[in-house]
């Protein structure tokens, strides 16, 4: 008896021990908090393996690109603008199609060189060659021949034809020093050199790279940017689970977290020391409908759809998000609210429905969605159930998204019904526009089979329109042909999901690649 | 012994073109397309041909293999279709954190279940035995992954004595990487500090790993136990008036923990494969992670390198436990 209680005794004390143990051990905590006072930590699920700007894809390195390297503008505000970055200036001509960029004498990369106008000739050309990454952007507008070095600080670019965006894809073309580029030019113009290796001109350099862990960029001893905040460094760490980035958040040990759901917004609602940033992004998601074969061809089939599917089922399902009110996001140049998009009355779905093949439905439609990804399950379920109100059948198919993108390759074998997300990548209506209503896309995945010649011709009398009151025009047009045809189930507008601590100041939501922080500006209190 | 070794490092050779050839197969008899996913949403037509020819996708699928197996033989695993890096020196920069995690495990595992199997099968039937049982089934049917977050709950988020991910605090540098396990590395540049911080990291995923094989482990050791201790020598020692400890410890523990070796080195294996969602809840960069994201876009080449990394880990990992059947019964002889 005398034994076993002095072993409990000792049990206890062991138990004490290893606490405060423990405990000691928390220590280097404490020393983060200290040391990270120009450290901006951001958190995010996404690893950035490769740092060349010309091929690169994927928001981390959006977020690199933008912090390594410079454009000739930069995109800021809400609604976003082109800004100066390596241009200080620029003039248009009337037509469109000649832009001359004087840029900042200041600019410096950082091996010391100032920034001059063959470097930004060199990068439009080796983009445009490569063919990878955002050239996409510029592909067909600016040509090799095009881009010319008209003094030392003067660029003159000669457009193949007038594009209204220009100015709003340059942010994403980023130029890199040539010097550097051409001496480890390799047998892949440099390719294999600048996954891992950078030549550019921005804020901050790289550090430290711990692949799949963080990257640490740090601010450049005498950055030639004007402006700037306090940061000294910047870390985007890895961090794959969602809720975890959240806990960071709230333990302060993460500035910034760019993947939160619903849920964790919900969460984070009254969690002290963060700031929810929710706005509406140009980010829509829609369910396409395949316009080319099988029953869905017929419009007045597509609208009965349109009609029969309950809305308010689809934004409740998405959270944070406000529903569509035609093919374009809300906010964007030439938006129409007041389109008189189709909204659930299965009276008139019933009456559309009757001018159909099958008036009585009696059909069974299919309907892909990405497995896994619970919101579209969801979504998939909602349309499960509106099409049950019009004696329609749904079979549902969760597919990889591979398997999802083959499938788009042909009418044939296009599901009748495909979820999907776009993204703006840059601030301006042509982007979703020719995206997701070009027939020029179809075969991919945003476009896989709607085109109609009429809406063909307004999205290119769009890109080539300078004046803006004449683009709005051309794309209040354009939006009521489109909804007039119905292609899509326009489903909702995500809004941001950002988190940061209050300690972090000087932000400013802008709704373009708003998860890929540019990190100059920001300071850290 | 030295001809047993050499045989089983010889028939590796088979297992490695099997395992090539099948996932070769497979990766054609998959549908959908991913260079054009590689590609992304906005490249034409030609630039998705051009993707598929600097990877030498159009070729056709023998010749595909057959330069595969070409760069094989020169330690080049391919380059990753997606990230466009290395395969091999993304595994190299991987394979160390899982193997860390893993090799903590089933060290959390053979230390602690060796000993409960003993003392279950020593006491069976009595209170020590049926709460190890219970905890036994307890730590089978719990989730890993779930587990992993209620422990980040209870030690990072309540108690906040343990941090909440990760391999090392990012804010820190990291000691010089010689093995790639960061416990090892700090200890080899003498600091303690790291070391410790290395660990505390460490233990949270360790423990959520190790429950499963602890917990199967102690139930075949406590099987093997008592079927020794009905052995006529154990009874014989004791008849001779050996003392109880020394019978358990000498004669029982050392014949019964064979049978349970062969449980340790299947499980090893098993580990290897079955990080991904424990290095998902801690944010641990290991090799899982790495080989979900590349099937999830049918980025063939990585899943073929992991693929064969694994299978050769499991391969030698065995040949290891046979190694020390000898070592633990001189008995055994390799032939």
């Amino acid at each position: 008896m005398k034994t076993s209680s002095h072993l409990t005794i000792s049990r206890r004390g062991l138990l004490a021990m290893a606490g405060a143990g423990l405990a000691t051990a928390t220590l280097p905590g404490a020393l983060f908090a200290q040391g990270s006072g120009n450290i901006l930590v951001i958190a995010s699920g996404q690893d950035i393996p490769n740092f060349d700007p010309h091929t690169a894809t994927g928001y981390s390195a959006s977020f690199f690109m933008r912090n390594v390297y410079d454009p000739l503008v930069r995109v800021a505000g809400n609604p976003p603008e082109a800004v100066p970055a390596l241009a200080e200036s620029w003039e248009v001509s009337e037509d469109g199609k000649t832009y001359v960029f004087k840029l900042n004498g200041n600019a410096r990369f950082h091996s010391g060189a100032p920034v001059t106008s063959e470097d930004v000739v060199y990068s439009f050309q080796r983009a445009l060659s490569l063919a990878k990454g955002n050239s996409w952007m510029i592909r067909d507008i600016v040509t090799a021949e095009g881009v010319k070095a008209l003094d030392a600080t003067t660029v003159e670019f000669t457009l193949a034809t007038p594009f209204a965006a220009f100015l709003q894809v340059l942010p994403w073309i980023f130029i890199v020093e040539k010097a550097v580029v051409e001496a480890n030019l390799g047998a892949d113009m440099g390719q294999t050199w600048l996954l891992t290796n950078t030549a550019g001109s921005g804020p901050f350099q790289v550090a430290r790279v711990e692949v799949g862990t963080l990257y640490h960029l740090a601010r450049v001893a005498d950055a030639w940017q004007p402006g700037g905040g306090n940061l000294g460094g910047v870390i985007w760490q890895i961090v794959r689970e969602t809720a975890t980035q959240r806990l960071l958040l709230q333990r302060g040990e993460a500035h910034i977290a760019v993947d939160l759901t619903s849920e964790d917004m919900d969460s984070l609602a009254d969690a002290p020391g963060v700031v929810r940033v929710l706005e509406p992004e140009y980010r829509t998601f829609s369910i396409k409908m395949n316009t080319k074969n099988g029953p869905l061809t017929d419009p007045n089939m597509r609208k009965a759809i349109s009609h029969a599917t309950n809305y308010q089922a689809i934004v409740d399902a998405a959270g944070y998000a406000n529903l569509m009110t035609g093919p374009l996001p809300d906010g964007i140049l030439g938006h129409n609210p007041d389109l008189g998009v189709y909204r659930m009355d299965l009276d008139k779905a019933k009456e559309y429905l009757a001018k159909t093949a099958t008036p009585e439905g009696g059909i069974t439609l299919k309907m892909v969605h990405v497995s896994g990804l619970e919101q579209q399950r969801r979504w998939a379920l909602i349309m499960l159930d509106s099409l049950k109100q019009i004696n329609i059948d749904l079979e549902i198919q969760p597919l990889k998204w591979p398997d999802m993108v083959a499938a788009c390759a042909s009418p044939e074998t296009f599901p009748d019904l495909f979820p999907v997300y776009q993204t703006a990548n840059y601030g301006d209506p042509d982007n979703i526009a020719f995206a997701a209503y070009h027939s020029s896309r179809n075969g991919g995945w945003q476009n896989a089979v709607y085109s109609n010649p009429e809406v063909d011709a307004l999205i290119e009398a769009g890109r080539a329109e300078i004046d803006p009151e004449k683009r709005k025009a051309i794309y209040q047009a354009f939006q009521e042909m489109v909804v007039a045809d119905a292609p899509d189930i326009f489903g909702v507008l995500e809004k941001r999901r950002l988190g940061l601590r209050d300690s972090v100041k000087n932000y400013n939501f802008t709704p373009v690649a708003s998860n890929a922080i540019e990190a100059w500006p920001l300071s850290l209190s | 012994m030295l001809y047993f070794i050499l045989r089983r490092i010889v028939l590796l050779f088979p297992v490695v073109i099997g395992l090539t050839v099948i996932m070769f197969a497979i990766a054609r008899l998959l549908p959908g397309d991913p260079v054009a996913l590689a590609a992304g949403p906005n490249a034409t037509q030609a630039e998705i041909e051009a993707l598929a020819r600097e990877f030498g996708l159009d070729q056709p699928i023998w010749t595909q293999y057959a330069n595969y197996v070409a760069g094989l033989v020169q330690g080049d695993l391919g380059t990753s279709l997606l990230t466009r890096r290395p395969v091999a020196a993304d595994i190299a920069a991987y394979l160390p954190a899982t193997l860390e995690l893993v090799f903590a495990a089933m060290f959390i595992a053979v230390i602690v279940g060796i000993p409960l199997g003993l003392v279950t099968a020593v006491w069976r039937n009595r209170w020590p035995d049926y709460l190890s049982q219970i905890l036994a089934i307890g730590a089978i049917s719990m989730p890993r992954f779930f587990l992993g977050l209620l422990l980040q709950l209870c030690f990072a988020m309540w108690l906040m004595w343990l941090p909440l991910g990760g391999r090392f605090p990012i804010i820190l540098i990291p000691p010089p990487t010689v093995t790639g396990f960061l416990t090892i590395d700090s200890l080899l540049a003498g600091d303690m500090n790291a070391f410790a911080t290395a660990l505390r990291h460490l233990a949270m995923p360790a423990i959520a790993m190790s429950l499963s094989p602890l917990a199967t482990i102690m139930r075949m050791m406590r099987a093997s136990t008592i079927e020794v201790m009905s052995q006529d020598y154990v009874t014989t020692a004791r008849a001779l008036g050996l003392p109880k400890a020394k019978i358990i410890l000498k004669y029982v523990a050392r014949n019964a923990v064979s049978a349970t070796l062969t449980v340790t080195g299947l499980y090893f294996g098993w580990l290897l494969g079955g990080t991904v969602l424990v290095e998902t809840v801690f944010d641990w960069p290991g090799l899982g992670l790495y080989a979900t994201k590349a099937i999830i876009s049918q980025d063939m080449l990585p899943v073929i390198g992991v693929a064969l990394v694994i299978g050769l880990l499991f391969v030698l990992a065995n040949l290891a436990i046979d190694l020390l059947y000898g070592v633990i019964n001189p008995k055994v002889r390799y032939s």
